[in-house]
């Protein structure tokens, strides 16, 4: 057994457009380690998401997963690679909502408005179990119970529209998480909230981890939500890896340039009065543009540089 | 000292009976940059529209002191605040919606010169041409739609637009929220920059917390449509007095991991 529950190798994934082909994902190669939170961080546009439907299978027309791997390992299975799996294959239902499972950013477009919230957090049992509907009820009653909705026996046939974003939220983290999944995948889930529902949303999603142990993959713009998050944290531009280190290496030593220039950027850490630095002032450098391949460096992080920047970290 | 270019009193508006501003008073100095902070709901954006007279309060008093003296905003006619629009100006929020997809840029520009009949068309053309380098954006896109640019470069365009009139107020309403952090960066410094140039005062609305602290003097902090704190960002943030501005700090993230996220449990505050 291998201790990455994912393994991303060489991922592409393009984008037919009038224009010519877009190359949303540029052939990305991570692990994400089993029982641990993995934050990936860039701007719009650097394909987080992306990676994230990939992992699913969820990439439409126009798009296409162009060629890569991704070696999924449930926990005592085999481990197979999502991208071969045929359009007929069981495994694939089984990764989109049992074995792995996603948060949304936009509760609202991620619940139906016609089915109450019970019956949507049933119906992701039903589909992967073949238990009673008033089993899967209850199952799904306890689940909205342990994301934090009181007075359940009436919310649960509530309508999301009753509910709060953060309560939203809520729902769709108990449907995420009622098929018990290996692999939880978040994108962006508290970035249409408020500080104080998203502190609460997040320490939820990590009280969970802690307590049913699997893996999450964390998606988000925020580098402040990345440190109260991750273990490992990965920077992506332009459909590339730039660096991948320990949540302290990036955070706290970022070597590289691009990663400098998002931490920097941030109002939280400059001082009051002072300029914010901009990120313009560190692209178009030949380090971030061009796509040099990612280097291990003896404290464990990897990094995307050119050969003369490399040997100067080296010797630094 | 600079004088005080607003100053509201016991400001209420309530829709369909429920008060959403209720009993608001402050003054806003002149060159100064005010933050307003609270969650959804809280009432900040039907607060600084009424002071925008976008629409109606139901009571109080919104006094701004004009190029041509004191005006009592809120009893005015429609045809009395023509020439307070041109000196009270807003940044919308959504860089997306907050500008006409079938106009070109120039149109977007030149439109509030002619609305209030500002020079004529080469003059006109010089001023929007003047804007576009102040908020740093080239010539050629004067021709073009917004569609054909990012959410920076339309928000820089909304703000351009606001500028065209020379206000002395610009009301920013969660203009930098949509932005990704690199490209907030450079707008909140570019709106710095246009306040040291042009001499503004900001009303800046926002919900994050470390952008109000970075570009903010003085802060008001709004719960349920009330003000429950407010003062000098330096105090407010390093020493809150209320309980929810306590719970409102403790819920920012911090971007050091070291610094662990202890949000206050909302229920144990009595707010």
């Amino acid at each position: 057994m291998t201790d990455n529950i994912l393994e991303i190798r060489d991922l592409a994934v393009q984008f037919k457009t009038d224009f010519g082909v877009t190359r949303a994902l540029n052939g990305i190669s991570f692990e994400l380690p089993r029982g641990k939170v993995t934050a990936v961080v860039g701007e719009s546009g650097s394909g987080k998401s992306v990676t994230a439907n990939a992992i699913m299978r969820l990439i439409n027309p126009p798009g296409k997963i162009a060629s890569g791997n991704l070696i999924f390992s449930p926990d005592g299975g085999t481990p197979f690679d999502i991208i071969a799996l045929k359009e007929t294959d069981p495994r694939l239902v089984q990764i989109r909502g049992d074995l792995i499972s996603m948060v949304f950013q936009e509760p609202m477009t991620a619940l139906s408005p016609v089915y109450s919230v019970g019956n949507q957090v049933a119906e992701a049992i039903l589909c992967h179990r073949h238990i009673t509907k008033q089993q899967a009820w209850r199952e799904a009653a306890e689940m909205l119970v342990r994301v934090g909705i009181d007075d359940i026996s009436r919310r649960i046939h509530q309508y999301p529209f009753e509910f709060s974003g953060g309560m939203r939220q809520r729902v769709v983290i108990a449907m995420a998480l009622v098929c018990n999944p290996e692999l939880l995948i978040c994108d962006e889930p508290t970035t249409a909230l408020d500080v104080t529902i998203q502190a609460e949303i997040l320490t939820l999603i990590l009280n969970l981890q802690q307590e049913l142990n699997n893996s999450v993959l964390f998606i988000t713009h925020d580098l402040g939500v990345v440190a109260q998050t991750a273990d490992q944290v990965i920077v992506m531009y332009q459909g590339r890896v730039l660096e991948i280190g320990s949540v302290r290496q990036i955070l706290k030593a970022p070597l590289h340039p691009y990663t400098r220039g998002l931490l920097a950027a941030i109002p939280a850490l400059a001082k009051k009065g002072q300029r914010l630095e901009t990120i313009a002032s560190v692209v178009g450098d030949e380090d971030i543009e061009t796509p040099y391949p990612l280097t291990r460096l003896k404290d464990g992080r990897q990094i995307s540089l050119s050969p003369q920047a490399l040997e100067r970290i080296i010797n630094e | 000292m600079n004088e005080n270019l607003l100053e509201v009193s016991n400001l209420t508006k309530c829709f369909d009976e429920a008060p959403v501003v209720s009993d608001v008073s402050f003054s806003v100095k002149s060159s100064e940059t005010l933050g307003i902070v609270g969650e959804s709901g809280s009432g900040k954006t039907t607060l600084v529209r009424c002071i925008l007279r976008a629409i109606d309060p139901d009571s109080g008093t919104i006094l701004y002191n004009s190029q041509n003296g004191w005006r009592e905003m809120q009893v005015l006619t429609n045809v009395d605040l023509i020439p307070l629009r041109r000196e009270i100006q807003m940044v919308f929020q959504d860089p997306f919606s907050s500008l006409n997809p079938r106009m070109t840029i120039s149109e977007i520009l030149e439109e509030p010169l002619i609305i209030h009949g500002v020079g004529d068309k080469s003059s006109r053309r010089k001023l929007v041409l003047d804007m576009l380098a102040k908020v740093q954006l080239s010539k050629d896109t004067l021709t073009r739609f917004p569609h054909a640019f990012s959410g920076g470069q339309r928000q820089r365009i909304g703000i351009a637009r606001a500028l065209m009139l020379r206000p002395k107020l610009v009301v920013c309403d969660e203009s930098v929220s949509a932005l990704d952090v690199s490209v907030q960066a450079q707008v909140i410094n570019l709106l710095e920059d246009l306040q040291e140039e042009l001499g503004l005062t900001y009303i800046f609305v926002a919900h994050d917390l470390s952008v109000i602290r970075h570009i903010c003097d003085r802060v008001l902090v709004m719960r349920h449509g009330r003000v429950v704190e407010h003062g000098l960002v330096e105090n407010v943030f390093s020493d809150p007095k209320e309980d929810y501005t306590k719970l409102l700090l403790s819920a920012i993230p911090s971007p050091d991991p070291d610094i662990r996220l202890r949000p206050e449990d909302r229920k144990r505050l009595v707010l």
